[in-house]
């Protein structure tokens, strides 16, 4: 029966992942810790080498349907890992509860955003060309630094970033991402993995789902409205926000005044 | 002779039919594409367009591939937990497991070493360089610990 439930979670993960291009840990980490009772430590590989499973599964039709720009998608990569050094070196000096707190903030701004203002005229998707390079880097060396930092991956800031900031059309930003953040989630899987706390069990149900997900959840992808996967997408955020906002003041509760 | 009629001339301009046929039977480039600003002429020719085509046909093959093989060790060692517990069935599914998350793991890092050299094969340097770039950083951050 456990079986069965989380290769379903695995399942919903895939088909969000896809869909999206968040990679489906927003959803799994909170789902195996509250539902399965799964230690965070266990959890957050486990739902990382998820989302390698999520990116590799719906790329591949994201690449062969030419949806996923290779290019844009190497340049932002490169900036993002940098930024996750730096983060990684800098962690040490910031406070992780005022960075997810600020964070929170803006994810719950940006989610308001997309569910209340009406949305821009897009460019089309074969003949857009990306703007806002300067804004579209230093964007994605934020999101990596956020990632090393509070452990959230890429694709919630790197999304809007490249659909918003950018001018990309919402559908090939979510397409990119997926291709992305499945070689920063490998190495941070490596990075657990080299210190054994990749588990193997837990891991087996859940990509046997995420895969399935992420095939069914690429093949609906082109032919569900930019506005249905917008108003998902600011959903998605709103969790992440939550998630983010509840960390934040998890860790700020000890030294508030009473 | 079909060399030979590969280039006819009318009147004063020389037509190189085979080029034409090429022209016309390539495929259109019709994708998401960010390249056409940055590098002029770049992908404007039918060799070039082909090789773009060939390249991100590679990575789809790639990525897909890794992800099936994954996908079907984890599957397998799934369907082996409904055997008789014995200490070779605990060992073949540890081994396949261990294959399976190797697979998923190299599968990313390999389509940056495709991407990378299919950009660099089409003279697209700069992209090949970001690529060596992301795979140069991500060897040290997984050798310092940290979490890319």
């Amino acid at each position: 029966m456990t079986l069965l439930l989380l290769i379903s979670a695995g399942v919903l993960a895939g088909l969000t992942g896809a869909l999206l291009g968040v990679g489906g840990g927003v959803i799994l980490v909170p789902t195996l810790v509250l539902g399965f009772k799964v230690p965070l430590e266990d959890a957050v590989p486990a739902s990382l080498m998820c989302v390698v499973a999520s990116s590799c599964g719906a790329a591949a039709s994201y690449v062969e349907r030419r949806l996923s720009d290779i290019r844009l998608g190497l340049t932002l990569e490169l900036a993002t890992v940098m930024g996750a050094i730096v983060g990684g070196l800098v962690a040490g000096l910031l406070a992780p509860a005022w960075v997810a707190l600020v964070f929170g903030l803006f994810t719950l701004y940006v989610s308001a955003q997309m569910l209340l203002a009406s949305p821009r005229p897009e460019q089309c998707p074969e003949t857009y060309v990306p703007t806002n390079y300067p804004l579209g880097i230093s964007g994605s060396f934020v999101a990596g630094s956020l990632s090393a930092l509070l452990g959230v991956g890429g694709g919630p800031l790197k999304v809007p970033l490249m659909s918003y900031g950018m001018g990309v059309p919402f559908k090939v930003a979510s397409a990119t991402s997926n291709l992305m953040i499945g070689v920063t989630g490998a190495a941070s899987v490596a990075a657990y993995a080299w210190r054994g706390h990749v588990k193997l069990d837990l891991v087996a149900p859940l990509v046997v789902g995420v895969l399935a997900g992420a095939s069914v959840g690429s093949r609906l992808m082109p032919r569900v409205p930019t506005s249905v996967l917008r108003r998902l997408f600011a959903l998605v955020l709103l969790v992440v926000a939550a998630q983010m906002l509840w960390k934040g003041g998890e860790g700020l509760w000890p030294i508030l005044p009473k | 002779m079909t060399h030979a009629a590969s280039s006819v001339v009318t009147g004063a301009i020389p037509i190189n039919l085979e080029d034409s046929v090429r022209a016309k039977t390539a495929p259109p480039l019709n994708r998401a594409t960010s390249e056409v600003p940055v590098i002029p002429g770049v992908a404007d020719t039918p060799a070039r367009a082909r090789r773009a085509e060939a390249g991100e046909q590679w990575i789809s093959r790639l990525l897909r591939g890794g992800a099936l093989c994954s996908g079907a060790l984890f599957l397998a060692s799934l369907g082996l937990e409904f055997l008789p517990h014995s200490e070779t069935v605990h060992v073949a599914i540890d081994v396949l497991r261990k294959s399976a998350a190797s697979a998923l793991l190299v599968t990313p890092v390999v389509r940056l070493v495709v991407a990378g050299t299919s950009l660099g094969l089409r003279g697209e340097w700069k992209y090949a360089l970001y690529a060596a770039g992301v795979l140069g950083l991500l060897a040290v951050a997984v050798g310092a610990g940290l979490h890319a």
